[in-house]
């Protein structure tokens, strides 16, 4: 069993000072990624930079420091060739290494890396289109023998846009780098964009400069306590901001080994990624909490063999809300294997934010909580009075090292003191620089103000939570609507969108898409959808709910936990029209809504 | 080591029986002639299944099998040609 700390823990604060990215054997100081990559690549030559471990039967793949360097230089030879300094790519590759040396050929020449997810082969409804548009990229990088054979209609669904393509397999070797000066990079400049907020209709492009990326990563690395010995194991996949900065980043910061497997092989086989913890000695892995959930409740000990984990230093847990059923079993499952439950490492953090924003320290282990479920649903943290009235929170770590994390009042922006729940905002060297080409959001997102606070700006999280006396952050719950599964962000408006154009009989703008915790509490997908009168026969309405299921599981790739007709005029609106999801979940899960009959 | 494979119709019950339990979703609602996107699967539930069936049948299976075999009664189909392929003796 996990200790629970009633009270809060006293550990010493962060520091103040800011952070000073830098290499922590030799003292260099980074001011980008371009210098992380090019003293690894003069330091430490024949190190493995990185490996990725094939699917059964396939060849494992290495880099060392001194090959990604010649690797993205020679893509930095052809992007100067065939494009200048601020122009995008988007980054589309399937599980493997290529994905990295086109990510530093980008950094190298100042292009805007713009790594996004392959979309699903049937899908109509995928982001990428509406990316595309946003950012109005000059390049599409990715391999050549993806796009002839394994997936002929990426091309084709991109004919459109005029990109210029470029097989960063099909290169010749770099012969160094590039004869014509390349930009050297301030830290105010723009590394890199991550679209994983907004809907699917209005994305949103996270700005990330130079600066962000090395501050956030020497936060990271004082938070987990990291050295050149933290080998890093991960399946997360590269286009979401976790797998890129926490594993492929860190790792190349620290001047380590990252050992990466496919997305999918993970989910096929869970102990594969324990397998290769063990196997190379790993200290850091990490990934969303489903993750733990998936490794425990696959758990065979007749597969485990001789997997010992006691390497095991920093087992993160971030990217959707921590829960203390899930480190508790992942935690009682593999001590027999040498697991340290103080290895957990629950952590706070997005885009936004370049990605983290509070941690753990090494070593420390999980602050658990005990509160009363029935006040927290008021957003009130008080102790349980009834046994069955009690709910365990999952601290998420504190503030990082040159950090500032509050807790304000949305409406009045005033600071919270600790215990009372607000929303959690932001300020650092790892706030980004505001979402591309869009003001508006910019402003709203990235300028807070807290009254009183003087002209300082902040990140507005849209998340709500508590600090505790020692500066523990719990998340409780959010203001923004959106659905979080298996750590990817879903848009209510998208999901609404595909549901109401499936058939006629569902009324535009008559839907609710909100998240559930299933029994597991993990978040499930609910929908609630207005049904015409007119069309209501029970026969048409079963075809009606199949169709839902297939187009959400199609465009959005969710399996739908429910959906629910209900009769017209009978969803939550505001008095000016606007969707009350909250409402709506609230009806769902008291059982009053109008159901259609 | 099976004795015997498991029958194209038992195949075919198993998957109703845990796509029903997976979906949250009657029995009578798991047509084996309809395609798995239609039932609503996504790939993150495709995959267990794949695990699934594996570990039942003792058979290595391909990511993609879904995507080949579309339905229940062709992938049900599809399993029992290959656990009596492998698994019979002569």
């Amino acid at each position: 069993m996990l200790d629970i700390s009633q009270g809060a823990r006293r550990v010493k604060q962060a520091s103040d000072k800011p952070p000073r990215p830098s290499d922590a054997v030799t003292g260099v100081e980074f001011t980008s990624f371009v210098d992380v990559l090019r003293h690894r690549a003069v330091e430490q030559p024949n190190d493995w930079a990185y490996i990725f471990l094939p699917d059964r039967g396939g060849e494992r793949l290495t880099l060392t420091f001194a090959q990604l360097h010649a690797r993205a230089c020679a893509v930095a030879q052809t992007l100067v060739v065939r494009g200048q300094r601020g122009d995008r790519a988007v980054l589309l590759f399937p599980p493997g290494l290529d994905f990295i040396v086109a990510f530093f050929g980008c950094l190298l020449t100042g292009t805007i890396a713009v790594p996004i997810m392959v979309p699903r082969r049937d899908s109509s409804r995928d982001a990428s289109a509406a990316i595309l548009a946003d950012c109005t990229p000059r390049f599409a990088m990715t391999r050549r023998d993806f796009v002839t054979n394994a997936r002929p209609d990426v091309a084709e669904r991109f004919r459109d846009d005029a990109l210029d393509w470029l097989f960063v397999d099909a290169l010749p070797a770099g012969l160094g780098e590039p004869e014509c000066t390349l930009p050297f990079p301030m830290p105010g400049d723009v590394a890199f964009l991550q679209y994983t907020s907004g809907s699917t209709s209005a994305p949103k492009g996270v700005i990330v400069s130079h600066g962000n990326l090395v501050n956030n990563s020497e936060m990271i690395r004082i938070a987990f306590g990291n050295t050149r010995n933290s080998t890093h194991v991960s399946w997360v996949p590269l286009y979401h901001d976790m797998g890129l900065i926490l594993n492929v980043l860190q790792s190349l910061y620290l001047g380590t080994l990252c050992v990466l497997m496919a997305p999918v092989r993970f989910l096929q086989r869970p102990l594969s990624w324990l397998r290769a913890i063990h196997d190379y000695r790993a200290e850091v892995a990490g990934g969303p909490n489903f993750a733990f959930d998936l490794c425990a409740r696959r758990h065979r000990a007749e597969e485990m063999g001789e997997i010992d984990l006691s390497c095991w230093r920093v087992a993160f847990n971030g990217a959707e809300p921590v829960r203390a059923n899930t480190i508790e079993r992942f935690a009682e499952t593999f001590a027999p294997y040498g697991f340290n439950p103080k290895s957990t490492h629950p952590a706070y953090g997005m885009a936004e934010a370049t990605l983290m924003i509070s941690g753990g320290q090494r070593g420390a282990g999980p602050v658990l909580r005990r509160v009363s479920r029935d006040a927290l649903q008021r957003h009130q943290v008080i102790a349980p009075l009834r046994a069955e009235d009690s709910q365990i929170l999952v601290g998420c770590g504190r503030q990082l090292c040159g950090e500032r994390v509050a807790v304000v009042e949305p409406e009045s922006r005033r600071r919270l003191p600790p215990g009372l729940i607000g929303e959690i905002w932001v300020a650092g060297p790892n706030v980004a620089q505001g979402y591309w080409c869009n003001s508006s959001a910019t402003e709203s997102v990235f300028r807070g103000q807290v009254a009183g606070g003087g002209t300082e700006r902040w990140l507005r999280t849209g998340d709500l939570g508590f600090l505790d006396e020692g500066g523990e952050l719990f998340i409780t719950g959010r203001i923004k609507d959106v659905i979080v599964i298996r750590g990817m962000n879903h848009y209510p408006q998208d999901i609404e969108e595909t549901v109401q154009d499936c058939d006629p009989a569902l009324r535009r703008h008559g839907g609710a898409a909100f998240g559930v915790l299933d029994r597991n509490d993990e978040e499930q997908l609910v929908v609630v959808q207005e049904v015409e009168r007119t069309y209501r026969q029970r026969i048409a309405e079963s075809e009606m709910v199949h169709s839902v299921r297939e187009a959400i599981a199609r465009d959005h790739d969710i399996a739908a936990q429910e959906i629910i007709l209900i009769r017209p005029g009978t969803l939550p609106k505001t008095t000016s029209g606007k969707i009350q999801r909250h409402l709506a979940r609230q009806m769902f899960l008291a059982g009053t809504l109008a159901v259609a009959e | 080591m099976r004795p015997e494979s498991p029958s194209e119709a038992a195949i075919r019950d198993w998957c109703v029986g845990y796509l029903a339990r997976t979906l949250d979703l009657p029995e009578e609602q798991i047509r084996p002639d309809v395609k798995f996107g239609r039932l609503g699967l996504d790939s993150a539930n495709s995959v267990y299944l794949i695990v699934e069936l594996e570990e039942w049948l003792g058979l290595e299976l391909a990511p993609d099998l879904l995507f080949e075999h579309p339905t229940i009664l062709d992938l049900a189909r599809y399993l029992a040609g290959r656990a009596a392929g492998e698994t019979g003796v002569g």
